[in-house]
């Protein structure tokens, strides 16, 4: 520690303010599990985030998830053709927008929409000093506006996740009816048969954190907001970015783990 | 001096950091473990075609995984080398004689190493031992082959058709057979036929199998006749003396119809001349004719006087004899 002492910077001009940066998220994210453990439980406010998050970003969900499901159906209709298994489109789409897409896009979906809103609106509080006035008023600003969104977004995250993909296969089942007039049972029936408790498990798993990281991502990004309005921008833009980042680096090692247990 | 508060978080901050990417580094690393700390020894094969081998493509033996293909390079003019990693636990199994053949998962599946066979009186593969190769069929090659089978059916079943054709025709002496009555009302007349013969057969054969039974039956003439050596020399003595009366028979039938060609002779005169006849008729009628009257003559005679005591004394000694016999 006497090395560091005796210099200006620890490592570097960039590095430094990096790596406080990341004790400061760290700190954040201890003091949300402090601070969600601990009473009083705002649930009527985790009900109101959980209706801005969830039932708002529902159309945008519906839409996304039907093109998602048709694109990839199309996408993968002629490689499948090649071998004449197109038969095996149920499967194939099922398997991937229950393991993936369906997770993934929402995920997306909700750091853009939700994480953006999330830190726009803390930032511009934080920054009108809003959130210094609660703090006045004996209301502990992080417990209920931190806490209460992370959880809203902890808990839609895999409702949304799961609604994205039964939407994601029914915009696969309109494609593959209108080429094979296949009964929209007998898709569904084809596309779960080879969907196991596993890969729904993850899936909700997924979902679940990416839910957290938006949240909290958004949150932090929000709640440490200065340079005022410029900063609101930049707060938002921020959660966005780094919630999407956060995302794909979760992605991969959660696919990692799943493997790993289903192959155990 | 104290440390500042920002120093301290630059300092969390930097070994958060470095326990996240542990933690990552840790996850995806976990997969792989259990194959990195495994014991691997490494064999070789040399092939002439290795039909899109890769670095990494698995290797089997007895349809378990074993180890993978550690690298491939050209050998000689152009061979290729293919050096395998495998398990050394599997190494009690491999015999220096196993051989190596290219196959692949499935019908479109990636490319695997097939390690088979092997005797038990051949010692264990040791490190760096190069392996026997099999020489495999390309799926080009199949296909080529297909065709060849394409082609000979295509022709066979072209002859067919014509052949078809022609019986449907009733043309041939098959299509013939197929289409024309009168000949189907010959070969049943000739079945018919050939049904009655076969009785008649079959009867003939009873008989013979009958005959054959006494021939076998001892005591019978048959039998006898084919079997006892005594008799059938006396039946061929027989035969030969019948032979010979038959000869002297027909020399005499012929003198005697020689004798009777010549009207000279008395037999001629018998045979020709009626007059001759009927004056041998009126003879013989006189004659009987004449022995009748003599017969009465000598009956008279037996009562005359003179003769009387002749009769009387052969009476009396033939019926002294008669009781003494």
């Amino acid at each position: 520690m006497a090395i560091f002492r005796s210099r200006k910077y620890i490592f570097s001009k960039g590095l430094d303010p990096f790596f406080s940066g990341v004790q400061s998220a760290y700190s954040f994210t201890a003091l949300f599990f402090k601070e969600a453990f601990k009473r009083p439980f705002h649930f009527r406010e985790v009900l109101n985030q959980s209706f801005e998050v969830g039932l708002k970003s529902l159309p945008l969900i519906t839409l996304t998830g039907f093109i998602i499901g048709i694109v990839f159906t199309k996408q993968s209709r002629p490689s499948l053709e090649d071998f004449g298994a197109t038969s095996w489109l149920p499967s194939l789409i099922g398997i991937a927008i229950v393991r993936a897409l369906g997770p993934l896009v929402t995920a997306l979906i909700c750091a853009g929409k939700v994480g953006s809103s999330i830190g726009a609106e803390l930032g511009s509080m934080k920054v009108t000093e809003q959130i210094d006035a609660m703090e006045v008023s004996a209301i502990n600003p992080f417990k209920y506006l931190v806490v209460t969104r992370v959880l809203a977004t902890t808990i839609t995250l895999p409702v949304l996740a799961m609604y994205c993909s039964f939407v994601g296969l029914y915009g696969s089942y309109v494609n593959v009816h209108s080429e094979e007039a296949v009964s929209l049972v007998t898709y569904y029936q084809s596309a779960f048969s080879s969907i196991s408790f596993l890969d729904i498990f993850t899936s909700v798993s997924k979902a679940t954190i990416y839910g957290f990281t938006i949240g909290i991502v958004g949150s932090y990004k929000g709640f440490n907001a200065t340079q005022g309005t410029r900063g609101v921008g930049k707060a938002a833009n921020q959660a966005v970015v780094l919630s999407m980042f956060l995302i794909f680096l979760e992605e991969l090692i959660i696919v990692q783990v799943a493997n790993w247990i289903r192959y155990f | 001096m104290n440390e500042s508060p920002n120093r301290r978080a630059i300092l969390v901050g930097f070994f958060v950091i470095l326990g996240i990417i542990f933690f990552i580094g840790g996850i995806l690393m976990v997969g792989n473990l259990h194959e990195t700390f495994k014991n691997k020894m490494e064999v070789v094969a040399l092939f002439d075609d290795v039909n899109g081998l890769q670095k990494g493509n698995n290797v089997w033996f007895s349809g378990v995984k074993i180890g993978t293909v550690s690298n491939l390079h050209f050998y000689g003019k152009s061979q290729v080398e293919v050096l395998i990693k495998i398990d050394t636990k599997t190494q009690q199994y491999i015999r220096k004689d196993a051989m190596v053949k290219i196959s692949s998962d499935g019908i479109i599946g990636n490319k695997i190493l097939i390690i088979y066979g092997g005797t038990s009186t051949s010692p264990e593969v040791q490190e760096g031992d190069t392996l026997g190769v099999e020489k495999t069929f390309s799926t080009e090659d199949m296909i080529n082959t297909l065709q060849e089978n394409n082609k000979n059916i295509l022709a066979i079943t072209n002859d067919f058709k014509v052949i078809s054709k022609s019986l449907a025709a009733g043309e041939g002496t098959i299509g013939k057979l197929l289409k024309d009555d009168a000949v189907y009302a010959n070969i049943n007349a000739t079945t018919a036929s050939l049904q009655l013969a076969s009785a008649k057969a079959q009867a003939l054969v009873a008989s013979l199998a009958d005959f054959s039974a006494n021939l076998n039956k001892k005591g019978t003439l048959a039998n006898e006749l084919t079997t006892d050596t005594i008799v059938f020399k006396s039946v061929k003595a027989s035969v030969r003396q019948l032979q010979q009366m038959a000869d002297t028979a027909s020399a005499f039938i012929a003198n005697l119809k020689q004798a009777g060609t010549n009207p000279n002779s008395p037999f001629g005169v018998l045979l020709r001349d009626e007059a001759t006849g009927t004056h041998l008729k009126e003879t013989i009628k006189n004659l009987e004719s004449s022995s009748q009257k003599l017969d009465e003559d000598l009956k008279a005679a037996q009562s005359s006087f003179l003769l009387k005591g002749y009769f009387r004394k052969k009476a009396k000694t033939e019926a002294i004899e008669t009781p003494e016999k």
